[in-house]
C-alpha cells in the first residue's frame, strides 16, 4: 500500500511540474502587455525595459523558471501587477478561496446528506411514485438553467423567510440561501448517479441469491446494495470537495459573495498574467490531488482494485 | 425409494403468468409434480421451456411481473403442517422460508456473489439467519462449511474475496452459503453451465455428496442430459411452460416416449452416428404469448398425429413412475416408430439387462 502511494504520489508530482512548467511558458510568449498593463505604447522604450528588468523578466526564460519555482518553494505566488497592483496573489487569493471552501464545502455535505437518501429512495421505489417525483425534481433541475432558480430562490426565499439577500461573512444566517443554491444542482447529480448505481446493483446475480439465502429485501439494500453502489461515488468526492475552491461565480455574484468565483476569467480577460499563472497552478494541483485522493480511497473501499496489478490470485 | 418416499413438495395444477410489454405470457401451463423427500429430481428443456421459473416459485423469487395464476404447491417440511407456497403473497410470508426450507445455488459462481464482501462474512450471513450463531461460532462454523465443500485451507480462504477464488471454488463458496442456511431442499439452477468440464464433475460430486450427507433433496434444472445421467434420481422434462414426460432416470432415458424427448435424446452428441450429421430439432418453440392448442410439440414433431393439433393429451402412465404426455399413448393413436437412435439406445439397455441376467444366473468363476 505505502508503495503504491508513493508511486502514484510521485505521478502526481510529474503531471504537476509538467502543467506549471507548460502554462509558464506559454505565457512568456503572450504580449507584454500582460505585466505592465494597457497603456505600455504611451511608454518609453527604457522605461519599459526598467520595469521588466525589475520584475525579473529581462532574464531567459529558464532562468525566469528557475527562480519561480524557488519562490514556489517558499509559498510565493509573486505578485498581482494589473488586477490589484503589486500586492502579493497569496494575499488576495487566501480570503477569497476561504470564504469559497466553506460556502462549498458545506454546500457539499448538504448535497450529500440529501442527494445520496434521494437517490437510494429512488431505487428503492422504482416505477413507484416517489421514484417517478424525484425524477421530475432531477430533470427539472438538470435541464434548467440554474440561473432560473437560483434567482427564484434567491427573489422568493428572502421574501418568505426575511433570509437576507446578500451574503455578509460575519453573519451565518446569510450563507444558508448561497449554500442552498450551491447544493442543488449537486443534489440532483448525487441523486441521480445514486439511484443508477443501485438499480444496477440491484440486478446483480448476487442480490438474487443474498435474497435466496433469506435476507430481508431491507437488509439487502442496507448490506449489499447501498454500500457496493457507493463504491463508484467514493471516488469522485475528493475532487467534488477541492474544487470547491475555485467557488461559483453565479452564486457569488448574485449575492455578492467575495470568493474565487470568476476570478480565473476576470484575470485572464485583464492580462494578469502572475495571476493566470498562479490559479491555473493552483486549480491544477487542486484537480491531480483530488484525483490522487479519489483513487487511494478506491483502493480503501474495493478489495478488488489490486495494488500492485498483478495480485490477482486464480 | 422413489415411490415409497414422502412428498416434500407437490404442485398441483399450476399456472403461472407473465405480463411482458403489455401482453400476458403464459410461462407455466398447468403443471403437477411430486417432489420426494431425499430425491434427485433433474429437470430438463430448452431455454425459455419454464424450468427455471417452476423453482423460482419455490423459494418466492419470481420476477415482480409474474405471478401464481392457479394452482397450489404444498410443502410438507414444516412441523406446523402443509402450507400452500402459492398463497404466499408478501415478502414476510417469505422471510423465514427462502434459504431455511428451500436453498439455491446458481447459475453463474462470478457474479453470484458480493465482490465487496469476504467469503466468510457471507456465508456468516447465512448462518446468523437461519442457525442463529453469532460471532465467534459463525466465524467457527463457516470455516467448518468451507472445509467441507472441499476448500483447502478454509482459514485463510474465509477472510478473502470472491474475486480471489476461480470459478470452480465460487461455485464451492455458493454451495456453501446454500449449506449454511441448512435446507431441506436445494435447488441447483444449471450449476455447472459456467464452469468448464473437469471442474463439473467436481461440483455435481460435491451436490451428491451433500445430499447424501444431509439428506437434502435436489433439484437440478439443466439443459445438459449428461448432467442429469450423473446425478438424477428422476427426470422431468419440460416443454414450453409444461413437464411432457416424467420417470426415473433409467425410464426416461431408455424408454423415452414422448417425441420431445425423443428429439432431445437424438441430439445428444454422444450418441450421434460418427460421420452423420447430428440431429437438431427443426423449428422453434412456440410463442407462449397466444394460447397454445393441441400439444405445444406437434408442430416441430416430425410425424406429428392429427388429434395434436386438436386436443391436449392427459397424462397417459407408463408405470407407476413413469408418464407421458403425449397421445402417442393413447390405444387408439397409430403406432409410430422412435428414430432409430431411441431404439438403438433401448438394444443397449436390453442387452446390458440380459448380460445382467445371466451373470446373476451363473455365477463367474471370480465369484
Amino acid at each position: 500500500m505505502g508503495k503504491y502511494v508513493l508511486k502514484r504520489f510521485g505521478a502526481a508530482l510529474l503531471s504537476l511540474f509538467i502543467i506549471i512548467t507548460l502554462i509558464f511558458c506559454l505565457l512568456r510568449l503572450m504580449p507584454i502587455e500582460g505585466y505592465l498593463g494597457p497603456n505600455v505604447d504611451k511608454l518609453s522604450e527604457e522605461v519599459i525595459a526598467a520595469k521588466l528588468a525589475a520584475k525579473g523578466l529581462d532574464k531567459p526564460v529558464p532562468v525566469q523558471l528557475f527562480n519561480f519555482y524557488r519562490n514556489l518553494a517558499r509559498g510565493d505566488l509573486g505578485k498581482s501587477w494589473i488586477y490589484r497592483e503589486n500586492v502579493d496573489i497569496v494575499k488576495i487569493i487566501k480570503p477569497k478561496i476561504k470564504i469559497s471552501a466553506k460556502l462549498g464545502a458545506m454546500a457539499m455535505a448538504l448535497s450529500l446528506i440529501v442527494g445520496i437518501p434521494l437517490g437510494a429512495t429512488m431505487a428503492r421505489s422504482k416505477g413507484k411514485w416517489p421514484d417517478k417525483l424525484g425524477t421530475g425534481f432531477i430533470v427539472f433541475l438538470q435541464a434548467a438553467p440554474s440561473a432560473v432558480y437560483f434567482l427564484f430562490i434567491q427573489m422568493y426565499a428572502t421574501k418568505g423567510t426575511g433570509l437576507p439577500m446578500l451574503y455578509n461573512d460575519s453573519k451565518p444566517i446569510s450563507w444558508i440561501l448561497p449554500i442552498i443554491s450551491l447544493a442543488l444542482p449537486s443534489i440532483a447529480n448525487y441523486g441521480m448517479w445514486m439511484r443508477r448505481y443501485m438499480v444496477d446493483q440491484m440486478n446483480q446475480d448476487y442480490v438474487k441469491l443474498a435474497r435466496a439465502k433469506g435476507v430481508s429485501n431491507k437488509a439487502v439494500m442496507m448490506k449489499h446494495v447501498f454500500r457496493n453502489a457507493f463504491v463508484p461515488m467514493v471516488q469522485t468526492i475528493p475532487s467534488s470537495l477541492l474544487f470547491t475552491i475555485m467557488g461559483s461565480l453565479y452564486v457569488e455574484s448574485i449575492y455578492s459573495v467575495p470568493g474565487m468565483g470568476g476570478l480565473l476569467i476576470d484575470v485572464i480577460q485583464r492580462q494578469d498574467n502572475t495571476m493566470v499563472q498562479a490559479l491555473v497552478l493552483i486549480f491544477a494541483s487542486v484537480g491531480i490531488i483530488g484525483l490522487f485522493l479519489g483513487d487511494i480511497l478506491m483502493v480503501l473501499v474495493d478489495p478488488r482494485i489490486s495494488l500492485t496489478g498483478k495480485e490477482e490470485s486464480r | 425409494m422413489l415411490n415409497n418416499g414422502d412428498v416434500i413438495l407437490s404442485v398441483k395444477d399450476l399456472h403461472v403468468k407473465f405480463s411482458l410489454r403489455g401482453k400476458v405470457l403464459n410461462a407455466i401451463r398447468g403443471i403437477s409434480l411430486d417432489l420426494y423427500k431425499g430425491e434427485a429430481l433433474a429437470i430438463v428443456g430448452e431455454s425459455g421451456s419454464g424450468k427455471s421459473v417452476l423453482t423460482k416459485n419455490f423459494i418466492g423469487l419470481l420476477d415482480k411481473n409474474g405471478w401464481v395464476d392457479s394452482g397450489e404447491i404444498w410443502y410438507y417440511g414444516l412441523e406446523g403442517g402443509p402450507v400452500d407456497l402459492a398463497q404466499y403473497k408478501t415478502e414476510e410470508q417469505w422471510q423465514g422460508f427462502r434459504g431455511k426450507q428451500v436453498a439455491m445455488v446458481m447459475q453463474d459462481p462470478m457474479t453470484s456473489l458480493n465482490p465487496l464482501k469476504t467469503i466468510g462474512w457471507q456465508i456468516e450471513e447465512a448462518l446468523k439467519l437461519h442457525q442463529g450463531l453469532q460471532g465467534e461460532a459463525a466465524s467457527k462454523k463457516a470455516i467448518e462449511i468451507l472445509s467441507d465443500v472441499g476448500i483447502p485451507e478454509p482459514e485463510r480462504r474465509a477472510k478473502q474475496y470472491p474475486h480471489e477464488f476461480s470459478g470452480g471454488m465460487r461455485q464451492r463458496v455458493v454451495i456453501a452459503i446454500a449449506m449454511a442456511c441448512n435446507p431441506q431442499i436445494l435447488i441447483c439452477d444449471e450449476p455447472t453451465t459456467a464452469l468448464d468440464v473437469t471442474i463439473q464433475a467436481q461440483i455435481l460430486q460435491l451436490i451428491r455428496n451433500l445430499k447424501d450427507k444431509y439428506g437434502l433433496t435436489t433439484i437440478y434444472i439443466t439443459h445438459d442430459l449428461g448432467v442429469v445421467a450423473n446425478v438424477a434420481d428422476r427426470i422431468a422434462v419440460m416443454y414450453a411452460g409444461d413437464i411432457v414426460e416424467v420417470g426415473t432416470c433409467e425410464e426416461v432415458f431408455y424408454d423415452p416416449r414422448h417425441p420431445y424427448t425423443w428429439a432431445l435424446l437424438s441430439s445428444l452428441p454422444q450418441l450421434g452416428i460418427k460421420g452423420e450429421d447430428l440431429y437438431a430439432i427443426k423449428g422453434t418453440p412456440p410463442n407462449l404469448f397466444n394460447e397454445i392448442r393441441g400439444d405445444a410439440f406437434a408442430p416441430r414433431n416430425p410425424h406429428p398425429l392429427k388429434i395434436d393439433f386438436l386436443y391436449r393429451p392427459p397424462y397417459f402412465e407408463v408405470s407407476p413412475t413413469h408418464k407421458a404426455r403425449t397421445w402417442l399413448l393413447d390405444p387408439r393413436a397409430a403406432k409410430v416408430d422412435p428414430p432409430e437412435i431411441i431404439r438403438h439406445i433401448r438394444n443397449i439397455k436390453l442387452d446390458t439387462m440380459d448380460i445382467k441376467a445371466k451373470n446373476a444366473a451363473e455365477p463367474t468363476a471370480e465369484s
